[in-house]
């Protein structure tokens, strides 16, 4: 207790260290006054009385010292002096401070933004118990390559699997309704009643579903979502005594969901219900092959991944044997983990985001050590004088260690800051597509990580001179050392600049495909074309022809709108970045009197499904005969209009118009028993693969006024001179005219192409930030062992210039200096980035990854930047006048 | 004049207590004076180690410090104990007592061996 008084008080000591000085002074003052008056009451003399007096008192000034240090904390004192030092030394250097505090400041910054962006894609954990465990599996084919499974073998390969422990299903999620006071839209998830155990997933409240809640007929159930629990229900704790009415059925509700539940395909479910599959009666469904499932597994303990696939492939063998022969080339078994399922193509743009952030850690790394080593050696003398004026080697380390400590805390701040910064402009520029991104947060770990290496690296190289100046006092050695040093150096800027070079060209060859995708032409109008979605609930739109009596009521609706031009109903729109469309195989379109095309051939085709004005609405060119009319919409005639590239495959040499097409469909097997379609004209492509997909060919079919040509997949086009903020409340007003429970979402085309490019942009951008900090990381370490070779060439530059050297040998000395590191690094960096651009390849869209521009670009920029970075200290240098040049050291 | 000993470590800050206690509020040069003279001028006190011993005591709460006028009519720093330093004192008197009988017995004679 009186310990840590004491400890309070020499703090406070600190701080009126000037006081308390003084006050010191006269206490000693008045003692040796009070000393001398005694000694002259004893008959000294005033002189002797002082010197005895004095001898008395020892050493003043080493009293003072020893009452300074009994005052205070010697140890926070020295912190104290180094910290004001430090500072007043980097306020005299203020480029210096500031480069460095930047380049840490960028190192820990960028790092941590990125990785924290990164981190839930590539390394989140599942929010499953059993998370590493978990696969996917079934068949993939072109059509569909995500896995699936169907009814008709699902419930053989579950029997009679060995490789799983547990197998499980989901049936996707689809639009329901709750249908009691205060109606809503949800989403509803159907699964097996073995789901739950499977992943591991415990309900926060009730539990999971029985084996007869699964059975078709058995009791109604619902799980809901934590969100619907929360919002809804209030946090209700007797939720589990209520009911629920989902889509006119009142159902019990058995538990509430974990609040990080998530579906494993990762759609949005806010109501699970039991998948209820009949698998007895699998064969007679769906023409015999079955509903489609979801199927997902818990690995055997020490059973991998692959091994699961062989176990597995017996089985995918004698399924595949029911294939009818032409299509089972097209089936393949597989079986992945659940990550990689989800992850898909995530994982290549985060690996190169990844690898730019720590190139630029590398890089701020390189050059701190390469600012510092500067410092030191400008410290050089100071060093030499201190230890020769008695400073202890301990007392010089702890300086430095303060010096570059205090650069480091600064950097790191700023650090934190910038990352804090970037983490919301990631946030806010960021497509939705990129998954998690909305919930990242600042990782603690890499920001620690970071800046723990950029501090370590910051003390290493600032401690570095003085752990080598001791040993070796003599001029001759350290001008050796020195060379040493300057290798290192060189180096380090060798591999700056190559690191440089392999961000620039990446970022460049991002920047180009970006280009690339803006530039390209739709194919269609996009201007002032709306996208208008309803969602209709099956309960109150049972069948197909309820959907066409609202949508063909909406359409005439729309059309009377002013200002609006063409309104039309398509079952998808172009140009289907994420949503569902319809496709088909090309075999399986058969022109009447020529032979068919054998099956595996051709490729996949498109099909939409449209009433009349859709090619007004979007603008869509009709190049060769005419679009369809509505008067056929009341005609029994099946028409059709086939895309540009669709036409040119089907009749190379024909003309298409009239030409009548069956198209086959499966029973399960190939039948053609559909409508004959007339062919009445050609309309241009369009852009039907996302914005970087391969077109696929396509074509159009007339929806009639018949409930055969409708399905519960639709959406509404228009056309409009007026601006989004006019129409859509019109349209709103219209719809909920209709059907007032009816959420509306009106889309401008323009911004669903935007929204698609999102991604790409979104990549380009950052890889071109990084490249960016990158290039003016490593044009600052250029500059600084370039300036740093020019002052410690001072004295040779002098003597060279005394013994007759022109400026323009100076000048090319030290320029030729810097060209050849910028050779090395840029020669060495051109190899690797070419080595690393076949990764690149699937990120580009119509860039070749070994495009000789963005290299040739990268070549130059760098040849300008760096060419500037070397002449200003050779400039500098072919200034010096010798006769300073040779009185220095 | 006879041999004259060093402070041991440790007993100055109570001898400067034990003073205090007797004499109530003194100066530093008074103080270090009436120690020399207890001792029976047999202790040769630095003085420059009295002040950082009186700083710490000062910084432990033992004593105060205020700014006076001397019996000379001279200013000085006059110290005098704290309530804490008069127990301070009984109890460091007291221990140190006891040591001293310890000691005092390893040095004594054997008595029977």
């Amino acid at each position: 207790m009186r310990k840590l008084r004491a400890l309070f008080m020499r703090l406070i000591g600190l701080l009126r260290a000037q006081r308390s000085e003084d006050d010191f002074a006269a206490e000693l003052e008045s003692h040796i006054e009070m000393d001398v008056e005694e000694g002259m009451r004893a008959g000294l003399s005033a002189a002797e009385a002082r010197r005895q007096a004095l001898i008395r008192m020892g050493s003043a000034e080493q009293a003072r010292q020893r009452q300074r240090e009994q005052r205070t904390l010697p140890l926070v004192e020295n912190l104290l002096l180094d910290l004001r030092y430090a500072l007043r030394g980097f306020r005299r250097n203020p480029m210096f401070t500031c480069t460095a505090i930047a380049t840490l400041a960028l190192g820990i910054g960028t790092t941590t933004a990125v990785f924290s962006v990164v981190d839930p894609i590539l390394f989140r954990s599942l929010p499953y118990a059993h998370g590493d465990r978990l696969v996917s599996f079934g068949l993939s084919q072109p059509l569909e390559p995500r896995e699936f499974t169907l009814g008709f073998f699902f419930f053989d390969w579950r029997a009679h699997q060995r490789p799983f422990d547990s197998v499980t299903y989901e049936r996707g999620v689809n639009e329901c309704a709750i249908t009691e006071q205060n109606p809503v839209q949800m989403q509803c998830a159907s699964v097996a009643s073995n789901f739950f155990s499977t992943f591991g997933i415990a309900p926060v409240l009730g539990r999971e579903f029985t084996q007869e809640e699964d059975q078709p007929n058995g009791p109604p159930a619902v799980l809901i979502s934590y969100a619907l629990w929360r919002e809804r229900y209030n946090r209700d704790q007797r939720i589990l005594d209520k009911t629920v009415a989902i889509d006119g059925r009142s159902m019990k509700i058995v538990g509430v969901l974990p609040q990080d539940f998530e579906m494993p395909r990762l759609q949005h479910a806010d109501m699970v219900l039991p998948a209820r599959v009949d698998f007895a009666h699998q064969h007679a469904e769906n023409a015999g092959l079955g509903v489609p499932l979801w199927a997902f597994a818990r690995l055997k303990p020490g059973v991998t991944v692959e091994q699961a696939r062989e176990q597995m492939q017996p089985l995918f063998a004698q399924m595949q044997s029911v294939i009818p022969a032409q299509f089972r080339k097209e089936f393949h078994l597989s079986v992945r983990s659940l990550r990689d399922r989800q992850m898909q193509d995530q994982y290549r743009a985060a690996w190169l985001l990844l690898a730019a952030v720590f190139a630029v850690l590398v890089i701020s790394c390189a050059n701190v050590a390469g600012l510092l080593a500067v410092r030191g050696r400008a410290r050089e003398g100071e060093l030499t004088v201190r230890m020769a004026l008695g400073a202890s080697r301990r007392r010089l380390m702890g300086q430095a260690l303060v010096d570059a400590g205090l650069l480091a805390a600064m950097g790191a701040v700023s650090g934190c800051l910038l990352a804090l910064g970037l983490l919301h402009i990631f946030v806010a520029i960021a497509p939705t597509g990129v998954l998690f991104l909305s919930n990242a947060h600042l990782d603690l770990r890499i920001l620690c990580f970071a800046a723990l290496l950029t501090i370590g690296c910051t003390g290493a190289c600032g401690i570095l001179p003085t752990l080598q100046n001791p040993r070796s006092p003599v001029p001759n050695a350290r001008a050796t050392c020195s060379s040493a040093q300057t290798g290192f150096r060189r180096a380090l800027v060798v591999a700056q600049i190559a690191v440089c070079v392999i961000l620039l060209s990446s970022a460049l060859l991002l920047v180009e495909s970006f280009r690339n995708l803006q530039k390209q032409g739709l194919g269609m109008d996009a201007g002032g074309s709306f996208v208008v979605h309803v969602s209709l609930t099956r309960a109150r739109y049972a069948s197909n022809e309820a959907y066409m009596t609202f949508f063909l009521q909406a359409e005439s609706a729309l059309r009377a709108l002013p200002g609006v031009s063409a309104v039309a109903v398509s079952d998808s729109v172009p140009p289907d970045g994420d949503s569902w469309r319809d496709m088909m195989r090309y075999p399986d379109l058969v022109v009447s009197g020529k032979p068919r095309t054998p099956a595996g051939v051709g490729g996949k085709v498109g099909v939409r499904r449209v009433t009349p004005g859709y090619f007004a609405a979007l603008g869509i060119p009709l190049e060769r005969g005419h679009s369809f009319v509505e008067e056929d919409r009341s005609q029994s005639g099946a028409q059709l209009i086939l895309s540009r590239s669709l036409a040119a495959r089907m009749f190379p040499q024909e003309n298409p118009i009239g030409q009548h097409i069956q198209i086959a469909s499966y029973m399960p097997y190939f039948v053609l028993n559909g409508p004959v379609y007339t062919v009445v004209g050609v309309a241009g492509d369009v852009k039907n693969a996302g914005l970087s997909g391969e077109d696929d060919p396509e074509f159009y079919t007339l929806r009639r006024n018949r409930p055969e040509d409708w399905s519960n997949r639709n959406e509404l086009v228009l056309s409009t001179e007026l601006p989004v903020s006019t129409v859509a409340p019109w349209i709103r007003a219209q719809i909920a005219r209709m059907d007032s429970t009816a959420p509306v979402e009106v889309v401008p085309m323009r911004q669903e192409v935007n929204r698609l490019a999102d991604r790409p942009r979104f990549e380009a951008a950052l890889v071109g930030f990084f490249a960016f900090s990158g290039l003016l990381l490593s044009v600052i370490g250029l500059y600084g062992v370039i300036a740093y070779i020019a002052a410690q060439r001072t004295k040779e530059i002098g003597v060279r210039m005394a013994l007759g050297a022109t400026r323009a040998n100076i000048l090319r000395l030290i320029t030729a200096e810097g060209l050849r590191l910028l050779l090395v690094g840029g020669a060495i960096g051109l190899a690797v980035s070419l080595l690393l651009a076949s990764l690149l390849q699937k990120l580009l869209f119509h860039v070749s990854a070994h495009e000789p521009l963005s290299y040739a670009v990268v070549t130059a920029l760098l040849a300008l930047v760096g060419g500037c970075a070397t002449l200003l200290p050779a400039i500098r240098a072919m200034k010096t006048d010798p006769m300073i040049a040779l009185r220095t050291e | 004049m006879p041999e004259k000993t060093d402070v041991w470590q440790g007993t100055l800050a109570l001898m400067v207590l034990r003073t205090l206690e007797s004499m109530g509020s003194m100066h530093g040069y008074g103080l270090a004076r009436r120690i020399e003279q207890i001792s029976g001028d047999r202790l040769q006190l630095n003085y420059g180690t009295l002040y950082p011993a009186l700083l710490k005591l000062e910084q432990e709460g033992f004593v105060r410090s205020r700014w006076g006028t001397s019996e000379n009519n001279r200013k000085a720093k006059f110290y005098e104990l704290t309530r804490a330093g008069q127990a301070r004192v009984r109890k460091a008197a007291a221990e140190w007592e006891k040591t001293t009988e310890i000691l005092a017995r390893f040095l004594a004679p054997a008595e029977e061996a």
